[in-house]
């Protein structure tokens, strides 16, 4: 069975920023032998989650929502490996991508537990997707702090999710594609073994 | 005592509104204080001022009447929900757009359903470079957890952040420190918060299947 990667592309209006790293990482999947599907979230309508735990509390697994955002769930959950492709947000997720992990929820517990003595939630699935966060920025060079900020929002992300292994790296619209190319896969390196 | 003249803006980043929630509660709680001293407020629900283009020119207006944007906001899987993200976004743009001179003092009241205040940590960061790249004072990010409750020392935080922001003064460690201690135990809340999630599953006739896995892979 090949391994399934879903990019989660949040790039906003036309998707210009993110295409190009869009396009690298899936080279480097398909290179792999992964299968990749590649989520243009910016063409896909899903509400904002409504933060009524009903995905919970009344349809455990499911968000109460019936609309793609319930798609883009099922997808996350049952893929090996997600990357979040977004453009740099003061070091942070675009609208688009986090409108996704909004609603990704469902895909976690409800129930708390203790991670080295911090309060998360359980796992819902015995299998749970790494994760990789690819952050564009679209002009300048990069910004240790803001490169740290990102990394450490991948990473929370990946405690919280219950990634077996997460990795993050940040890229400029105005790098070389060799050199975007060479971060994208020492980011994927990191996580999938190269 | 600064009092008349002063604008507070409360912005209400969660998708439950300005009726309900705690965001709104919080975030309230901050303004009445001012208000006490003087102030005039306004609140806007930021799921609605990004929908249109009408909302979000009320929004840019409304940020340019305030003295101080009061960004009140629940952690959403570490970071901000998408609709509020989006404001930031537009804000910002509009902002660096080269028209606005005017900048408001900015704080960021975040609260989040882990009890540790801490883990809004990443947020507040991210809030920080928000403000201070798009025509703000940042003047402190303040942190709950718990799920926003407010035991007495927090309404003292709150007493004091709201002195500091009508004498123009910085904003004393002493609101962070008040703030920063989650309300009980980690091992407590634990024990206390599943209790409640499954109480609530079973009002709803599921509480047998919390644990359930509608999308497992076939081939796991």
């Amino acid at each position: 069975m090949r391994k399934r990667a879903t990019i989660l592309d949040g790039g906003l209006d036309d998707g210009a920023l993110t295409r190009c790293a869009g396009r690298i990482v899936s080279d480097v999947l398909h290179n792999g032998g992964w299968h990749v599907e590649s989520l243009a979230l910016r063409e896909i309508d899903v509400a904002p989650c409504l933060g009524c735990f009903g995905c919970w509390v009344k349809t455990p697994g499911v968000c109460v929502i019936d609309d793609a955002g319930r798609d883009i769930a099922r997808r996350m959950a049952q893929s090996d490996l997600l990357i979040y492709l977004t453009p740099l947000t003061f070091g942070g997720y675009s609208s688009e991508l986090k409108k996704a992990l909004d609603r990704s929820i469902p895909n976690l517990s409800p129930l708390f537990r203790l991670v080295h003595g911090e309060v998360h939630h359980v796992k819902r699935y015995a299998r749970n997707p790494k994760v990789v966060g690819i952050g564009v920025r679209a002009t300048g060079p990069i910004d240790p702090d803001e490169e740290e900020l990102f990394e450490t929002l991948v990473h929370r992300n990946g405690i919280n999710l219950h990634a077996p292994k997460d990795a993050a790296c940040v890229i400029t619209a105005e790098e070389d594609e060799d050199v975007v190319r060479r971060r994208i896969e020492g980011a994927i390196g990191t996580v999938i073994g190269s | 005592m600064s009092g008349s003249g002063e604008r507070v803006l409360l912005l209400i980043g969660s998708p439950k509104g300005p009726e309900r929630g705690n965001s709104a509660r919080v975030g309230g709680m901050v303004v009445e204080r001012l208000e006490g001293r003087g102030w005039t407020s306004e609140a806007l629900h930021l799921h609605a001022a990004v929908r249109t283009e009408d909302a979000q020119r009320e929004l840019f207006e409304a940020i340019d009447r305030a003295s101080v944007v009061l960004f009140a906001c629940p952690l959403y899987v570490d970071s901000l929900p998408a609709p509020a993200i989006r404001a930031i976004e537009l804000i910002s743009e509009h902002r660096r757009s080269g028209t606005v001179s005017h900048i408001p003092r900015f704080v960021a009241l975040l609260n989040c359903a882990f009890v540790e205040p801490s883990q809004n940590d990443t947020c507040q960061r991210i809030l920080q470079r928000f403000a201070d790249r798009s025509g703000f004072q940042w003047l402190t990010g303040v942190s709950l957890g718990g799920g926003g409750r407010t035991p007495k020392r927090v309404h003292e935080a709150f007493d004091i952040l709201a002195e500091a922001l009508d004498l123009e003064i910085l904003v004393p460690g002493e609101v962070d420190r008040l703030t920063r201690k989650p309300i009980m135990p980690s091992r407590l809340y634990v024990l206390g918060g599943n209790f409640m999630w499954r109480r609530w599953a079973r009002r709803n006739g599921v509480g047998s299947r919390l644990r359930d896995r509608p999308y497992e892979r076939v081939d796991s």
